[in-house]
């Protein structure tokens, strides 16, 4: 789950008017020297342990204060130094809210969690710990916590604070909200020293991004690939594209798998099959889901199978896709063409019109680069990895050789934009095209046809972005329309 | 006509619906499937398109509009964005529709957790969210099992076993391969092969509780409903690492609230404790989640755990053929 470095977190609990210890924010040197001492904090969200780390530190003098933010600013994934001030500490608790899914006798909502033993770890506050439902719908008053603490002279500030952390976990939707410790001073007042949360990236509000960052997910941390996976999902957001490549060293002799998993269930089936297995390497982790489309589909696969180790790319549905098993095969056929890395191809399609997305395989497999596997959807992918190895025996090894031009040498008479793709039509093949087929096989009716130049966007509906027509174009007409999809370039 | 697995559900025998969304491209395509396979849906909401047809069924701009048109409405399926799910729930309770389904993904959990809070108080029932919805073999589907309708008639046949799944993917798997003639698998004794012959056992119904950390129903209370309804006689489902659904699973079964037999599949074998999960519920948050100990809760508890996903039709026939 993302977790929300410190000075962010800390800017949350604010807004709430949560009593915080002294701070600022630091990317460079402050302008006035502060009264030490002060402690530096370096802000890398995620990172745990971080006294240990030697991510915090008290600072006594103006010296050690530069010498030290600089080496704090320059660690991986530090975002900038958050500087606290030195407070006389009387005693240290421990305050949070977490959410509690509930169960199916208990409803789901949150819990108030005290402690009187702050500052330290979990373990020495399990004897001690106060705690408190409550439904989201109906969450507690200050009163209402004040009434279940244990007594003492601090009991109305931390009240007070528990309150607004809840206000806080409520208005932000967090998971965990954590204050430890929070301090009574020796004037009597109470205040948040240290805080962390942990949120969920599809509960952040329009407009609330920059108030949560990256949540942890450190670009620094991310594969090139995977930076491009995320690129996909920006700009064309319908449809789930997971992808993450497997850190691990690749076992000798294990046959490398980029895999394009479909549902949670379809990575789950192939994470069942191939986790206990020394001779199987899956090169990364991936589900796609929720209806994407065949554009989206190719440019996902594009990506897949750029994993330069990989030996073998494997395709299975988890089970009856609702989405068209046919128009995912026209994607799957394009990025083979496509793409300047071909390997051996399993495939298995499961669900509406599978039969059709095999037999489109069955005619396309002589002309494609390496062989292709497709099996049906009887067969689950635990059988399919039992086949793997015999599969990439009998491939043999692939030659590399030049992908499909995707530009033509002559200049394309007509172009049609539908973001991400651009049509690209030569009138002059279409021109001798007398079945037009990319007419019939355009599920929306969004082509409609020009004579003497081909098809244009003039039909009834919009484009779904199905890769129908070009398929049909390649197979049954003259090869004269092309959609170009762009992948996009990530640093 | 016996009842459909929503009388156990949520009290309703004879499910009219209203199609929030309906004029959406999702919405319009999956109304298709839903009244092809026989679903009664009477109204669709989007607001602002009030007074339009979709395939003539008749558009209204709120819900409460269109249960004043159509008071027999009960049911209500949502095409609706993730951040607008649980305002279309409000809306919806408001005009007293008792039974909801909820396909999207990416609903935050607060929101999930206050759909199932306000289902509980106010006694209606939810299916989702992020599920593929449901399917009943008296004739009503609700969400986007099947892809079309004459395939979902086709693959969904009449019989004695009941599904419940967090995968939407092999919730309409572990349904369609019940009903599929001469099917392939392991077989219980050892060996590949033929399962059952030109008829296999069939499903009485297809729930997919979601795979998100807070099902509006959980795989107990899909179970449950199972329990009582009289066509089903043995549950069959596929459970995966996260939340506690599967443990609680167990207790009933080991407790005697659930005697039916039951076959189930579990995901998650090789998932490390602590990381993001496309399922979003299946990240493991504490020991008692993890595939180790779930399992170990079901098998002791009596649930015939299977290792591989193929191997449940065949166990599922094998304890049919001893009942």
């Amino acid at each position: 789950m993302p977790a929300l470095a410190e000075y962010r977190t800390r800017a949350l609990l604010e807004r709430e008017g949560v009593p915080l210890v002294p701070g600022s924010v630091l990317r460079g040197l402050p302008e006035t020297t502060p009264a030490f001492p002060v402690f530096l904090k370096a802000q890398i969200p995620g990172a745990t342990s971080r006294k240990k780390a030697g991510l915090v530190r008290r600072i006594d003098s103006a010296p050690d204060l530069a010498a030290n933010l600089d080496e704090l600013l320059s660690r991986e994934g530090c975002e900038c130094v958050l500087m606290t001030s030195g407070v006389d500490i009387e005693r240290e608790l421990y305050c949070a809210v977490v959410f509690d899914g509930g169960s199916s006798s208990d409803m789901p909502g949150g819990r108030v969690l005290f402690s009187e033993s702050g500052g330290s770890g979990i373990e020495s506050r399990a004897g001690s710990l106060v705690e408190m439902r409550f439904p989201l719908s109906k969450p507690p008053s200050k009163e209402e916590i004040l009434k279940v603490l244990p007594s003492g002279g601090w009991s109305d500030g931390v009240a007070g604070i528990l309150a607004g952390m809840v206000g806080t976990f409520l208005k932000y939707r967090l998971l965990v909200l954590e204050a430890n410790p929070v301090a009574i001073l020796r004037d009597g007042r109470a205040l948040v020293v240290d805080c962390r949360a942990e949120f969920e990236s599809r509960a952040v509000r329009k407009g609330e991004e920059e108030l949560f960052g990256t949540g942890g997910v450190s670009s620094s941390d991310s594969t090139q690939i995977e930076r491009t996976v995320e690129a996909i999902n920006r700009d064309d957001p319908a449809g789930t594209a997971f992808f993450r490549q497997n850190r691990a060293a690749r076992p000798a002799g294990a046959a490398a798998v980029a895999t394009n998993l479909c549902g949670g269930g379809g990575k789950m089936l192939w994470e069942m099959a191939t986790g206990g297995r020394e001779d199987i390497f899956p090169l990364n982790e991936s589900d796609t889901s929720g209806g994407l489309s065949a554009f989206k589909s190719y440019r996902f696969l594009r990506a897949v199978l750029s994993q330069e180790e990989a030996d073998l790319l494997f395709f299975t549905g988890s089970g009856m896709a609702f989405q068209s098993q046919l128009h995912i095969a026209a994607a799957i056929w394009k990025a083979l063409r496509e793409s300047p890395r071909v390997v051996p191809f399993m495939v298995r399609f499961g669900g509406t019109d599978e039969d059709k997305a095999r037999a489109l395989f069955e005619r396309v497999s002589p002309t494609l680069r390496a062989p292709v596997r497709t099996y049906p959807s009887e067969v689950f992918p635990n059988a399919m990895v039992d086949d793997i190895a015999g599969f990439l025996a009998s491939a043999g090894k692939v030659e590399a050789t030049r992908p499909e031009d995707s530009h033509r040498s002559s200049e394309p008479a007509f172009e049609i934009e539908v973001p991400p793709g651009r049509f690209h039509i030569d009138g002059a093949l279409c021109a001798e095209c007398h079945d037009r087929p990319c007419l019939a096989s355009c599920p929306t009716k969004f082509l409609a046809w020009e004579e003497g130049s081909g098809p244009r966007p003039g039909g009834t509906g919009r484009c779904i972005g199905c890769l129908m027509c070009e398929a049909v174009c390649r197979l049954d007409g003259r090869a004269g329309l092309f959609i170009e999809l762009g992948i996009p370039e990530v640093e | 006509m016996m009842p459909g697995i929503l009388e156990h559900l949520a009290g309703i025998g004879d499910p009219r619906v209203v199609v929030f969304g309906i004029t959406g491209k999702q919405g319009q395509s999956t109304t298709r499937v839903m009244t092809g396979f026989g679903t009664k849906v009477l109204a669709g909401v989007t607001p602002g398109k009030g007074g339009q047809e979709v395939d003539g069924i008749p558009v209204f701009n709120s819900c409460s509009e269109a249960v004043a048109a159509f008071p027999a409405i009960d049911t209500a399926v949502f095409f609706v964005p993730a951040g607008a799910v649980l305002s279309a729930t409000r809306e919806a309770a408001a005009a007293g529709i008792r039974f909801m389904v909820h396909t999207a993904d990416g609903v935050s959990t607060h929101d999930a957790a206050l759909m199932r809070e306000i289902s509980i108080t106010d006694g209606f029932r939810i299916v989702g969210p992020n599920t593929v919805g449901m399917l009943d073999t008296t004739g009503f589907l609700f969400g986007l099992i099947g892809g079309n309708a004459s395939w979902a008639r086709r693959n969904y046949l009449p019989g004695s076993v009941g599904i419940i799944s967090r995968s939407g993917g092999l919730s309409q798997l572990l349904g369609a391969f019940h009903c599929r003639p001469h099917l392939p698998g392991p077989l219980p004794g050892g060996g590949y092969g033929e399962l059952w012959g030109e008829k296999g056992p069939g499903v009485s119904a297809v729930i997919c509780v979601g795979g998100d950390p807070v099902p509006g129903t959980t795989l107990l209370e899909a179970a449950e409903a199972f329990e009582a309804d009289p066509r089903t006689k043995v549950i069959a489902g596929y459970g995966e690492t996260g939340t506690m659904q599967e443990n609680e699973l167990a207790e009933a079964v080991a407790n005697g609230r659930i005697r039916k037999p039951m076959v189930m599949f579990l995901g998650g074998k090789f998932t490390a404790a602590g990381v993001s999960q496309s399922h979003a519920g299946a990240m493991i948050r504490s020991e008692a989640e993890t595939w180790d100990a779930k399992r170990k809760a079901l098998e002791e508890a009596g649930v015939k755990v299977v290792d591989r996903p193929d191997a449940v039709f065949g166990s599922v026939a094998s304890v049919l053929s001893s009942i």
